[in-house]
C-alpha cells in the first residue's frame, strides 16, 4: 500500500479521515523517510507560525477600530430613526402629524409631555436632556456652514445649499450626494416663513427662511458618529422636533407641499 | 454603547487579518493599506454576510480578493513588477537580532519567490490555520486543487528552507 505526498501532507495536517489516519501512521512508524518527511511538514508549520506571531501581538492601528466604531454608531442610529414601534405610529417618519399631535399635548396635561409622546417622529420628548440653543460655535465653525450676519447665526456654504435643495421626504437625497445633512421635516411658522430641521452630524437645528437666508433658530447636538453618546444624539432630534412642533402652525409640509416650496425657493 | 455583533467580531478579528495581510503582501505599508481596504469594504458590504455564517472565513475571502485585484492592477500599471532578492526583507529588520534576522529572511524569501496561488494556500493553512475545505471555499476552487497548490507551495518552502534535499 503506497503512501503519497499528498497523504503525508494531509496527514500532517490533520486532514485525514481516521480510517487514512491509521494506514499513514502504520506507514511512517515503518520507514523512517516517511516520518522524517512528516516531521519537517510539521517544522514547517511552526516556523510559519513563530515568524507570523509577532504580527498578531502588534497594536492593532486606530484608523481601522475607529473606522468599525463609526460604522457601528451609524447602525445604531439609523435603527433607533427606523425603529419599527415609531414607523407605526407616524408613517414615514416625516410625514409629521402636527394637529393630532397638539391636540393631543393640548388634552394632555403639561406633565404628561413624556418622551414617549409621539408627535413629531420621535416624539415630543421635552424634559431637555439637551442643551438647545447656541452650542454652536466650534462645531460649525471651520466647515463654512455657518456664518454670522448681523448678530444672526445663518446658514452658509454645504449648510445652505442642502437647505434649499434637500427635501425632507425624500431623505436619501442627500445621502446619494454624498452630503452628510439630512432634513427631518419642514414647516410654515407663524408669518408664512418656511423652517426647516435639519441634522448634520455634529450639529442639528431648526433654521427658517427669512429675506433670502436661512436663520438658525435653534441648534442642538447632532447625532453625528463623533458623538459618543447616542441615546442623547437621538433625543436631540425629539426635542429639536418639538420645539418646531411649537413654532409651527398647521402640519409639516407633506412631499407636494415640500416640492412646491422648494420651487418657491422657500418663499424668497 | 451599542451592542453590534458584526462589528464587534470584525473588530476582534483584526489582529488576524493583520497577519493573514503580511503573509500575502509581505510588506508592512502595504498590509496596512490591504487591511484598510477590507475592512473598508466589509463595512460597505456588510448586509451580503449571512448571520450565522463564519464572519472570518467571509471577511478573509475580501481581503483575498481584494489583493488579487491590486496586484492585478500593479501587474497592468508595470509589466516588470517583480520583487525576487532586493529589498524584501528591509521593513522586517527592526532591531531583531541577527541570528533571527536570517532566519527570518529565509522564510519571507522563501515565501515571496511562491507563486501567488501557492502563497495564498500555504499561508491560509499553515499561517492562518484554515482547513483544507475552508482555504478551498475562501479562494474560491475546489478543494482538490486547495490541495495540489499547498502541496507544491509546500514543497518548494520546504526546499528552500533546507528542510529536504
Amino acid at each position: 500500500m503506497s503512501v503519497t505526498d499528498q497523504d503525508l501532507m494531509a496527514f500532517a495536517d490533520g486532514e485525514l479521515s481516521d480510517a487514512d489516519a491509521a494506514r499513514v501512521a502504520s506507514a511512517v512508524a515503518a520507514d523512517p523517510a516517511l516520518a522524517a518527511r512528516v516531521d519537517a511538514e510539521r517544522r514547517l508549520r511552526t516556523m510559519l507560525g513563530v515568524h507570523f506571531a509577532p504580527v498578531v501581538a502588534e497594536p492593532v492601528p486606530e484608523t481601522l477600530t475607529l473606522m468599525i466604531a463609526a460604522a457601528a454608531a451609524e447602525e445604531t442610529e439609523r435603527d433607533m430613526t427606523d425603529a419599527p414601534e415609531l414607523e407605526a405610529v407616524s408613517p414615514p417618519a416625516r410625514v409629521l402629524d402636527f394637529a393630532a399631535a397638539r391636540a393631543k399635548r393640548q388634552a394632555a396635561a403639561p406633565a404628561a409631555r413624556k418622551p414617549h409622546a409621539r408627535a413629531w417622529g420621535t416624539g415630543a420628548a421635552i424634559a431637555a436632556s439637551l442643551v438647545l440653543g447656541l452650542v454652536l460655535g466650534g462645531q460649525f465653525a471651520g466647515r463654512g456652514a455657518i456664518a454670522e450676519r448681523n448678530g444672526a447665526l445663518v446658514a452658509s456654504g454645504a449648510l445652505a445649499k442642502g437647505l434649499d435643495t434637500q427635501l425632507a421626504s425624500a431623505a436619501d437625497d442627500g445621502a446619494k450626494a454624498g452630503g452628510d445633512l439630512r432634513v427631518l421635516a419642514s414647516f410654515q411658522r407663524t408669518g408664512g416663513g418656511y423652517c426647516r430641521v435639519f441634522d448634520r452630524g455634529a450639529t442639528a437645528g431648526i433654521a427658517c427662511k427669512d429675506r433670502g437666508q436661512w436663520v438658525l433658530e435653534r441648534t442642538a447636538s447632532g447625532s453625528g458618529p463623533e458623538r459618543g453618546d447616542y441615546r442623547q444624539a437621538g433625543s436631540a432630534q425629539a426635542d429639536l422636533m418639538a420645539a418646531a412642533q411649537n413654532m409651527a402652525v398647521g402640519e409639516p409640509l407633506d412631499a407636494a407641499q415640500e416640492r412646491a416650496a422648494r420651487v418657491k425657493r422657500w418663499g424668497d | 454603547m451599542s451592542t453590534n455583533p458584526f462589528c464587534e467580531e470584525l473588530t476582534a478579528l483584526l489582529p488576524r487579518l493583520r497577519r493573514f495581510a503580511r503573509g500575502l503582501t509581505h510588506d508592512v505599508a502595504d498590509a496596512d493599506d490591504l487591511c484598510q481596504q477590507t475592512v473598508e469594504r466589509a463595512l460597505k458590504s456588510r448586509q451580503q454576510w449571512q448571520e450565522g455564517s463564519r464572519l472570518d472565513a467571509w471577511v478573509y475571502r475580501i481581503m483575498r480578493n481584494q489583493w488579487i485585484d491590486d496586484m492585478r492592477a500593479r501587474k497592468r500599471r508595470a509589466q516588470t513588477f517583480v520583487h525576487e532578492d532586493e529589498g524584501l526583507n528591509v521593513g522586517m529588520a527592526g532591531d531583531r537580532d541577527a541570528e533571527n534576522l536570517v532566519e527570518l529572511g529565509n522564510v519571507d524569501r522563501a515565501l515571496a519567490r511562491l507563486p501567488e496561488e501557492q502563497r495564498e494556500a500555504v499561508v491560509l493553512v499553515l499561517v492562518e490555520g484554515f482547513a483544507y475545505k475552508e482555504a478551498a471555499e475562501i479562494i474560491g476552487i475546489p478543494q482538490g486543487t486547495l490541495t495540489s497548490r499547498l502541496g507544491r507551495g509546500r514543497e518548494a518552502l520546504l526546499r528552500e528552507l533546507g528542510e529536504i534535499a
